[in-house]
């Protein structure tokens, strides 16, 4: 129906959105070099396709569940239901039990980042030995065996780990 | 127009600044224009949460990504370095959205009409007319029945393209590859 009327209004090749926001869109892909200007024209006119049809879809999931206002869930299921559009996008919306907050980056920023602490760095338990052990173990390994206490490391060795470290 | 739009865009999202840098308006479309056109495809008593369209708006940025990495890729198989309209179409049918292409045919002869009308002795140089076996065998890998689909050899600038990948003659030193064959086996 709007693509009638857009039909029937004949001259107009008006794009609803901006050409250059397109372009860095498109942009995105590194492999993407240059781009024609009926290519970019081509991707904003399927782009307003795509909208509207995941637009009047999203309507009928919000019509079947007696809604008024479409909100994620009903964007979600129109989204399933259209294989081609699942195949590419049913990843990249927000989990079901967040629907109220969708993620904005693309990369998950709700976790907590675990930096690796920087080689060479000491681990604080290291601290806590006699000041004779002077390695600087690495923090990604669990244990460093090189020991040369043999009193000391059997104890210690078993309390922080329950596989029994062999001595060189 | 197109900087009415962006000043329109740019003022809605600055009014949320909290929750997008000023980079991340650059990977998705206005969110104006994005509520513009859901709104027109909806009925009139109906209304859309925020949050369905900001997912939207992230949905047509993927759209684009997907729809030009699919031409992108092609073109690179083809040893071209500029992405045109037959690539997008040719990606639109690959990955599943052939509802598309008649539509955007129309769209394209309009589009093309009009460039014709602000650059014609351009035109004359870049775009040398094909020849009806051109037409031809390129129309029937792509899509059978489309009679209107002349417009788009006789516009189109890359027009060695064209026929390298229905002939498969390097014209211009090009490789050769099978394009009609290779073509008309993905869609069906």
């Amino acid at each position: 129906m709007v693509m009638a009327e857009e039909e029937e209004s004949g001259v107009s090749i008006q794009l609803e959105f901006p050409k250059g926001r397109v372009k860095k869109i498109m942009a995105l892909d590194k492999d993407v070099k240059r781009v024609s200007s009926e290519a970019l024209f081509l991707v904003s006119r399927s782009t307003e396709l795509f909208l509207q049809f995941l637009a009047e879809k999203s309507a009928q999931v919000a019509i079947e569940k007696k809604r008024k206002t479409v909100n994620l869930e009903h964007i979600r299921e129109a989204v399933k239901r259209h294989q081609p559009t699942r195949d590419f996008l049913l990843d990249e919306l927000p989990p079901p039990s967040q629907p109220t907050k969708p993620d904005r980056p693309t990369q998950p920023a709700g976790r907590p980042k675990l930096d690796p602490p920087p080689r060479g760095t000491r681990r604080i338990d290291l601290f806590f030995r006699k000041p004779e052990l002077d390695d600087p173990a690495q923090a990604q390994p669990p244990e460093n065996p090189a020991q040369a206490q043999p009193p000391e490391n059997p104890d210690q060795d078993q309390a922080q780990s329950p596989v029994p470290v062999d001595e060189s | 127009m197109a900087d009415s739009d962006n000043d329109s865009g740019g003022a809605h999202n600055a009014g949320k600044g909290s929750e997008m840098s000023p980079r991340e308006q650059d990977r998705f479309l206005p969110i104006a224009n994005v509520s513009r056109i859901m709104k027109k495809a909806l009925p009139a008593n109906a209304k859309i949460s925020k949050d369905a369209k900001e997912t939207v708006q992230e949905c047509v940025s993927e759209f684009i990504s997907f729809i030009t990495g699919e031409a992108s890729d092609k073109c690179q198989r083809e040893k071209r370095k500029t992405i045109n309209g037959d690539d997008l179409l040719w990606a639109m049918t690959t990955l599943g959205f052939e509802d598309y292409v008649e539509p955007l045919k129309g769209y394209l002869q309009r589009f093309r009409e009009m460039e014709g009308e602000k650059t014609v002795a351009a035109r004359d140089k870049d775009a040398p007319p094909p020849t009806n076996a051109t037409n031809s065998a390129y129309e029937s890998p792509s899509y059978a029945a489309a009679p209107g689909g002349i417009m788009m050899h006789q516009g189109h600038v890359y027009g060695s393209a064209g026929f390298h990948q229905v002939a498969g003659g390097a014209i211009k030193g090009g490789p050769v590859y099978p394009g009609p064959g290779s073509n008309a086996g993905r869609p069906r």
